[in-house]
């Protein structure tokens, strides 16, 4: 395609643009490091000498979060797809079994099993989605911070007798885990009803199952829908793996960087290499995601301009 | 072909399908007209189990399909269908849209299914479409996608509802000439449409649904010049206008 004279400018445009957040940003890091490094006399020695263990608690907060992030998933995913279905009030289902029934009464007796068997997966079904929708208001209506401090009670009660560092792992994961869960329902959730109901129609009239639909036409819409709030979500859970410090013992970065900084009084060295570490995952991980999302874009389907991810 | 007794369908309180029957013959097209309301989407939607009708009976070749151990998805094979705001999947190009379903239902391995759905899209005049995506074509394309798609399950009855009443006027010859085009072919076909020429052109016979329920039913030369019925009478002349 011949690059209109427009593109040419708009892509000159967006260079300078580029520049510019660069120089900003260089500007900026230089101003600090020169506040902290020359007024305040930041040990570089300390940095250099201990940044490896401060990669290592960040490999901690990174297996604790992905862990979480992938299990919530499933999690996220079988809360927001039973949400997503509308159930209806049990008389009228029963009403139309009845009518059913009496439609079918010349081929035969409509036998008591049927009813029961309505009743039974109607009933499992309309429970599914109450228990999920309580727990999901449950997650979202409480501090992340007194889940954790709750299911770390709950272990320490529960299991004294375990290491330190695996009550702490285990009230680490199961906290997060669940809290992601919980949120990510909801973005699945908005990502399955987006996608408009004529488009499973369509699927069903092919001769699709209901799974089929879902497999093939509603998934693959809903998760370009889904990307970047997911993304969002790892980055946040990332962030909020940081709340693992009340336990203690768990050493991800947060945690190890607090204790550092106690024992050597290099405080702000500390806190530089565990705010550093962060970004350098975070920004890196939303650039990828949104490499990703550019590249399986669709024309017409989903968001068509840049997104902008919170970080 | 298609044989329906008695259909009946509330949704809630409203009663939309009073007892409605009709009888459809192999290669035969079938028109539909009727006001906004009168239940016509409903009734082609409860023919291939899109909706499950409270009572009435579903026949397609002779066999009642409306029964517990008739699988609807089996029944909505032999039965394409074809929607009045196309509704092509839009993650899918042209070509993806119409093999999805011998690939994924029919299992047809894919090379097979490709080299197919080229031949319908080309059959609908959109070979050089295959692989633009819905939101890249025009309305009319999108249509005449969705007949391929249809089509591509290798149907023995079409049903058409309302496809051309969400195209700007310039695009509808072109799906109604496909839709024609497919009557020559000997395809059985219900067709819900307000399209007068084409009615008269393609169908034997028309239907004038009400309320529910059918009020009227000849050939297109009496409908529309000569109906029975007050009420056929006022909706033809409020069409015809
Ligand atoms: N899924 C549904 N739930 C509740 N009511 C419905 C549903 N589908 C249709 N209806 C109602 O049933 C009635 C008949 O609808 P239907 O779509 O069959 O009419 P139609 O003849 O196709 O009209 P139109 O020409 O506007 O398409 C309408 O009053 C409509 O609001
Ligand atoms: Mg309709």
């Amino acid at each position: 395609m011949p690059a209109t004279f427009d593109e040419q400018r708009r892509s000159r445009v967006r260079i300078v643009d580029i520049l510019l957040a660069i120089l900003v940003t260089v500007g900026i890091l230089a101003y600090i490091l020169d506040v902290l490094a020359l007024r305040w006399g930041l040990s570089t020695a300390y940095i250099g000498r201990s940044y490896p263990n401060y990669l290592k608690a960040a490999w901690i907060s990174l297996y604790v979060t992905t862990i979480a992030y992938f299990i919530g998933m499933g999690i996220g995913f079988v809360l927001g797809w039973a949400r997503s279905v509308r159930t209806l009030p049990l008389a009228r289902v029963m009403a139309a079994r009845r009518r059913e029934a009496v439609a079918a009464a010349d081929g035969g007796s409509p036998g008591a099993g049927l009813f029961l068997g309505t009743l039974l997966v109607y009933g499992i079904k309309y429970y599914v989605r109450r228990t999920a929708d309580a727990y999901v208001a449950i997650i979202r209506g409480t501090p992340l911070f007194v889940q954790i401090v709750f299911v770390w009670s709950a272990v320490l009660v529960f299991y004294p007798r375990l290491d330190p560092l695996v009550q702490g792992l285990l009230a680490g994961v199961i906290a997060l885990t669940a809290n992601t869960g919980g949120y990510q329902s909801e973005i699945f959730r908005a990502g399955i009803q987006t996608v408009h109901s004529g488009q499973v129609e369509a699927g069903r009239a092919i001769g699709l199952s209901r799974w089929g639909a879902m497999r093939y036409i509603v998934l693959p819409q809903a998760v370009r829908l889904v990307i970047p709030p997911l993304t969002n979500e790892y980055i946040g859970l990332l962030k909020a793996s940081s709340l693992l410090a009340v336990v203690g013992s768990v050493p991800e970065l947060t945690t190890f960087g607090r204790s550092e900084a106690f024992q050597t009084f290099h405080i702000f060295e500390a806190f530089a290499l565990v705010v550093g570490i962060y970004l350098l995952i975070t920004v890196p991980v939303s650039k990828v995601v949104e490499w990703i999302e550019r590249r399986y874009r669709i024309p017409g389907l989903g968001i068509q301009a840049p997104r902008t991810a919170r970080v | 072909m298609i044989r329906v007794e008695e259909l009946e369908k509330h949704f809630g309180a409203l009663h939309v399908l009073k007892g409605v029957s009709l009888e459809v013959q192999k290669g035969e097209v079938l028109v539909i007209i009727g006001p906004s309301g009168s239940g016509k989407s409903t009734l082609l939607r409860c023919i291939n189990l899109l909706i499950e009708p409270d009572s009435g009976r579903v026949f397609l070749d002779g066999t009642q399909v409306n029964r517990r151990d008739i699988r609807p998805e089996w029944v909505r094979q032999q039965v394409g269908m074809v929607f009045q705001s196309f509704n092509l999947f839009a993650h899918l190009t042209a070509l993806q849209n119409v093999t999805l379903g011998p690939i994924r239902v029919l299992g047809t391995d894919p090379t097979t299914a490709g080299a197919q759905g080229r031949k319908l899209l080309a059959r609908v005049g959109l070979a050089d479409k295959a692989d633009a995506y819905p939101a890249q074509l025009s309305g009319g394309q999108q249509q005449r996608v969705a007949i391929a798609r249809a089509l591509a399950m290798n149907p023995k009855a079409m049903l058409f509802d309302e496809p051309t009443s969400a195209l700007d006027p310039e695009y509808i010859r072109e799906v109604l000439d496909a839709m024609a085009a497919l009557a020559r072919d000997g395809m059985t076909m219900i067709v819900v449409t307000h399209e007068m020429g084409f009615a008269s052109e393609v169908a034997k016979r028309i239907l004038f649904m009400d309320a529910g329920r059918i009020i009227e039913e000849g050939s297109p030369e009496e409908i529309f010049h000569s109906p029975k019925q007050e009420r056929t009478r006022m909706f033809v002349g409020k069409i015809l206008r």
